[in-house]
């Protein structure tokens, strides 16, 4: 047996101090926050807004949001689990549904202000590099900051699918070419088709190409959804850009009806009442009281 | 602006004198309290502050820009100018037998929103609403507050012999269930 000084004794805890909650659960980078969130004093309450970007096994999250001392607020939310609505109903986490995604919520929030019809965007992605400019005479652009939590900023992330798309739906988003997927970093360059080739999903394409040829079994294995669906490598090209039209056209959120049941399961232990306690203990007086006489 | 913030601090005579630094003195005020160190909460940087508004000034040692000198810790002043992060505040400061107004910036780390209007503005408030309902009802109200040395209502001294005196009973459960 080892003796050795217990580390986490009383004295220990005592004088442990915990990390912020979300520190704690590894879901918030509190100096980026601050960077994003911190407003100049001189623009007083004037919101700085971010573009949200967060990706789960099976989800893209897109959320313009903005700080407050209550809490932060959204003004416009985009998930890829919405996409199906709009024609994609596979693959919800590759690069072209973040871009899907990223449009989304840039047509979406843009029509709530008002501005859909001044900020186009780029309506025909190519893949090039595209900064939304400011129209003579109209509102200024909407103006976020790319927010992308604690995932890593390598080149040709989903992250920056979801970028593109936001910025091409029309959004000013600061930003660089160089973490675009197609950009060389030798050229220090942006090859726009390779860039347009993520978008459109043929980097899926191209492998699924390859299967149907060499091994149609793992092709059902891996592109089960797709087979399902009917597509081939050939049609998601179309796939995507119908989904990008179809974008463009209807980006308001449908909003579901919340089911309320009649009766509502409660899972907290429910309280005694003050009367029923007083009740109670009455009860075991009287029991004490019977048994003392005895 | 080092040495004019304070009273002189040592004499010509004193052969190995204490610092007189800007810092000097600060090792407790300027230390962050326990189990408070680390990062800033948001909620200091999302404040908004206006022109004409009270601060409180209290350092936090965490942020090294824009301290103000340790004799404003605890002081409050009024906001006279709001740059890109930080705040220009209005503080009185007494020297010797005179008060001088000294204009300060500080950072918003180290300012807190004064809460020594709330008194005042909360008897406003509700001053102003008497005043309207008296005035709606026809009736005269004076809203002046009590002058500090007439007893207040309730307080008045009584006479011993119409004094009760009461001693505790001892606990009993079962009478007070009943």
């Amino acid at each position: 047996m080892v003796f050795g000084k217990v580390v986490k004794n009383k004295a220990y805890f005592k004088r442990y101090q915990v990390k912020y909650k979300r520190r704690r659960d590894g879901k918030t980078d509190y100096r980026q926050r601050l960077k994003l969130t911190r407003q100049d004093k001189n623009k007083y309450s004037s919101p700085k807004y971010r573009l949200v970007v967060r990706f789960t096994n099976k989800d893209i999250v897109c959320q313009i949001m903005y700080a407050t001392i209550t809490g932060d607020k959204c003004i416009c939310a985009a998930y890829a689990h919405e996409l199906p609505k709009y024609g994609l109903k596979v693959g919800l986490t590759n690069y072209a549904a973040a871009y899907c995604t990223g449009l989304l919520v840039a047509r979406r929030a843009l029509k709530k202000l008002g501005l859909d019809e001044i900020y186009e965007g780029c309506t025909e992605p190519d893949g090039e590099d595209f900064h939304v400019e400011e129209v003579e005479g109209e509102k200024r652009p909407f103006r976020c900051l790319l927010d992308v939590g604690l995932r890593a900023t390598n080149r040709g992330g989903r992250v920056w699918g979801a970028l593109k798309g936001a910025c091409d739906g029309g959004l000013d988003i600061p930003h660089n070419e160089k973490r675009y997927p197609g950009y060389d970093p030798d050229e220090k360059a942006l090859d726009p088709e390779d860039h347009a080739r993520y978008i459109f999903g043929q980097n899926v394409a191209e492998y699924m190409a390859l299967l149907e040829e060499d091994d149609p079994e793992m092709l059902k294995k891996h592109f089960a959804g797709y087979c399902k669906e009917g597509l081939g490598s050939d049609d998601l090209e179309d796939l995507y850009a119908e989904v990008h039209e179809k974008i463009r056209e209807d980006p308001s959120h449908t909003k579901k009806e919340k089911k309320v049941p009649a009766n509502p399961k409660k899972w907290k232990a429910v309280k005694l009442t003050y009367e029923q306690r007083k009740a109670a203990l009455k009860e075991r007086l009287a029991a004490v009281a019977a048994m003392a006489e005895e | 602006d080092t040495l004019s913030d304070c009273a002189p601090r040592r004499s010509a005579s004193q052969a190995m004198p204490r610092g007189l630094g800007r810092r000097a003195r600060t090792r407790d005020v300027f230390s962050r309290p326990f189990r408070q160190k680390g990062f800033i909460n948001l909620t200091t940087y999302l404040r908004e502050y206006r022109i004409g508004d009270y601060v409180d000034i209290k350092v936090n040692g965490a942020i090294h820009k824009g301290m103000p000198h340790k004799c404003y810790q605890g002081k409050t002043g009024v906001v006279w100018n709001v740059t890109r992060r930080a705040i220009g505040v209005e503080v009185t400061k007494i020297h010797r037998e005179k008060q001088l107004r000294k204009r300060i910036h500080v950072r918003v780390e180290h300012v807190q929103p004064s809460r020594c209007r709330d008194n005042f503005l909360a008897r406003r408030a509700s001053n102003d609403k008497a005043k309207q309902e008296a005035k709606a009802s026809g009736t005269k109200i004076s809203t002046k507050r009590p002058v500090a040395g007439q007893p207040r209502v309730g307080f008045e001294l009584v006479p011993s012999s119409e004094v009760e005196t009461l001693t505790a009973v001892p606990y009993d459960i079962a009478a007070t269930v009943k």
